[in-house]
């Protein structure tokens, strides 16, 4: 299990060399773009929009980062048949999967980090409200992308790079539009054995609006530790459902 | 401890495309490469060398049959660990220099720094790189590469190395660089299983062969065997009077030098043959086995196989 270690890490430095930690400078920029942009309201009204608003450019920075992250992370090392020095090695292929999974996690968490830093730092800088009680935002963010993440990273060795983007990011629609337009017009219009289906189906595929914080978190005190502990518990869930997929087809595919 | 350091029985492997079911890449191979030998998988293009090889590290599954290295299953931690491998038009990592290259394989082993650093360097030493272990991979040459390769793959100190292909792609002397490499790491102890398209690769290091040819074997033994043509020896014989009818009778093919004859014949007339050439007073100069070249048996076995 050492070898998960040494993959994770070739992951992180990977993608220092891809310089995708510039992503957090580009959100920085980003973000300056949209501040400007605040209604003139009263302080504290300020404060929750500025908030709303930084957490829901994260939000997407952070998927797109996790997509970017994990598309491609196994069918590059397959098509350049740099994977053959990996896998010819006392490796296994559950330390590759996991090790890619782990480094793509360590990365997102590093470039999170920055973005909340820097959210912190221009709410303060703007209004002079400290907001700390952000990081549980940033904490859901976080859960989302290792959700994200390990559906890419599942299909990534299945499928060209194309393909694997449009799934995620229909998985990731679908995953938004559960809990409101799929469950009202779906399983609630619908009878008979084509009702039990679109159930199974709604209750496969995650609620990613679990992680949507920027309602609680930007308007009021966020939420309780319990609820916290509960998405946690939620992600972990789903996140380890799509890797021990992943890993099993990834076992048996010829490289 | 056996003797054999890699056995392949009955492999078949047909690779699973979504559009069609193909032709078998590896329909059935057996194979069992001895240990300390140099054993040379030949085959034209398409035959499934590097198919076989890469059941042999596990990656690929076969789809029926069975093997072991050094022992262990294929494929297992055990056996990759004492192994190492040189992949066909190898790539690696294009943003790490070599030395850094070949620090993570290293760690990939568990070795611990110190034992990687040294081995890096005298792996980089060996292989002519030197001088070139701080430019990072992406900016190697082809043959330059292919050493690389050849350096990560003994990173391990490894009992059994695998190499698909060593000198596709390099010039004269870069051949004769890996070749000679390959003698010297036989001659260490080292058991190499090489595959090629280049007979005189083979010729020049195996000791062993399989030529294998649509995904099967079509011949499998020691080179030298191999070669042999069953029961015919050549005679070189000098001086004495003009043949006699019966010695002509006696051997298949004569034919005249500029001071005597040489002939070839059946081993079982060889008594004969020498009585009657003494009777002529003719000196024997030489008695040989009869040998067809690797290309005489390469071209058999794959019009056979066909
Ligand atoms: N990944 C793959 N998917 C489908 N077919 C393959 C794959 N790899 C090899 N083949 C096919 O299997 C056969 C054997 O290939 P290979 O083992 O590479 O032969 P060789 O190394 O002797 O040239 C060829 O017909 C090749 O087209
Ligand atoms: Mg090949």
């Amino acid at each position: 299990m050492r070898n998960i270690g040494n993959i994770a890490v070739n992951v992180i430095k990977d993608s220092f060399r891809r310089k995708l930690f510039l992503f957090a400078f580009i959100f920085g920029v980003a973000l300056l773009g949209i501040s400007p942009v605040l209604p003139t309201f009263e302080l504290g009204i300020r404060a929750s929009f500025l908030r709303d608003i930084s957490l829901s450019l994260s939000s997407i920075f952070g998927v797109i980062l996790a997509l970017i992250l994990s598309v491609n992370q196994i069918s590059q090392e397959m098509e350049k048949r740099t994977i053959y020095n990996v896998l010819s090695k006392p490796v296994s292929r559950l330390e590759y999967f996991l090790g890619k999974y782990f480094g793509i996690l360590a990365t997102i968490i590093v470039i999170l980090l920055i973005m909340f830093a820097e959210v912190l730092v221009l709410i303060f800088v703007r209004i002079g409200v400290f907001t700390p009680i952000l990081w549980q935002g940033f904490l859901a963010i976080f859960l989302e992308c290792s959700i994200i993440a390990s559906f890419s990273l599942t299909l990534s060795p299945l499928t060209s790079i194309p393909i694997n983007v449009f799934s995620t990011i229909l998985f990731y629609s679908l995953t938004h539009l559960k809990s409101g337009f799929l469950y009202e017009k779906l399983v609630e219009g619908i009878h008979g054995a084509a009702r039990i289906f679109t159930w199974l189906i709604y209750y496969l595929i995650p609620n990613l609006e679990n992680f949507n914080l920027s309602q609680e978190v930007g308007y009021g005190k966020g939420v309780s530790a319990p609820h916290m502990l509960r998405i946690t518990g939620y992600a972990v869930l789903f996140a380890c459902a799509f890797v021990i997929i992943g890993f099993l087809l990834f076992r048996r595919k010829d490289l | 401890m056996s003797e054999t350091a890699v056995l392949l029985e009955n492999i078949r492997k047909t690779y699973k495309s979504a559009l069609s079911e193909k032709a078998a890449a590896v329909e059935n191979i057996s194979l069992s490469v001895g240990k300390g030998e140099i054993f040379g998988l030949l085959g034209p293009n398409g035959a499934g060398k590097t198919t076989t090889l890469k059941v042999v590290l596990g990656l690929v599954l076969p789809d029926e049959g069975s093997g072991s290295v050094l022992d262990f299953p294929l494929g297992s931690k055990a056996a990759n660990s004492k192994t190492g491998f040189l992949p066909e038009q190898p790539y690696f990592y294009g943003f790490m220099t070599a030395r850094r290259a070949l620090d993570f394989y290293g760690k990939l082993f568990g070795l611990d720094a110190s034992e990687r650093e040294s081995r890096s360097r005298s792996m980089l030493e060996r292989t002519g790189l030197r001088y070139d272990s701080s430019l990072t991979l992406d900016k190697y040459s082809k043959g330059m590469l292919q050493r690389f390769g050849i350096a990560q793959a003994l990173i391990n100190d490894p009992e059994l190395l695998i190499l698909d292909e060593p000198s596709s792609g390099l010039d004269p002397v870069g051949q004769k660089e890996i070749r000679d490499l390959l003698l010297k790491l036989r001659d260490e102890g080292k058991t190499i299983l090489l595959s090629s398209h280049q007979l005189s690769e083979v010729e020049n290091v195996c000791s062993s062969v399989c030529i294998v040819s649509n995904g099967k074997v079509a011949r499998e033994g020691k080179l030298h065997e191999l070669l042999e043509i069953e029961d015919l020896i050549r005679i070189e014989l000098k001086g004495g009077k003009e043949p006699s009818a019966n010695l002509k009778k006696l051997v298949r093919e004569i034919r005249a030098t500029s001071d005597g004859i040489v002939a070839e014949l059946r081993k079982d007339a060889l008594l004969q043959v020498i009585d009657e050439a003494s009777s002529l007073e003719m000196e024997i100069r030489s008695i040989t086995p009869i040998r067809k070249t690797l290309e005489d048996l390469f071209m058999e076995a794959i019009k056979e196989a066909r």
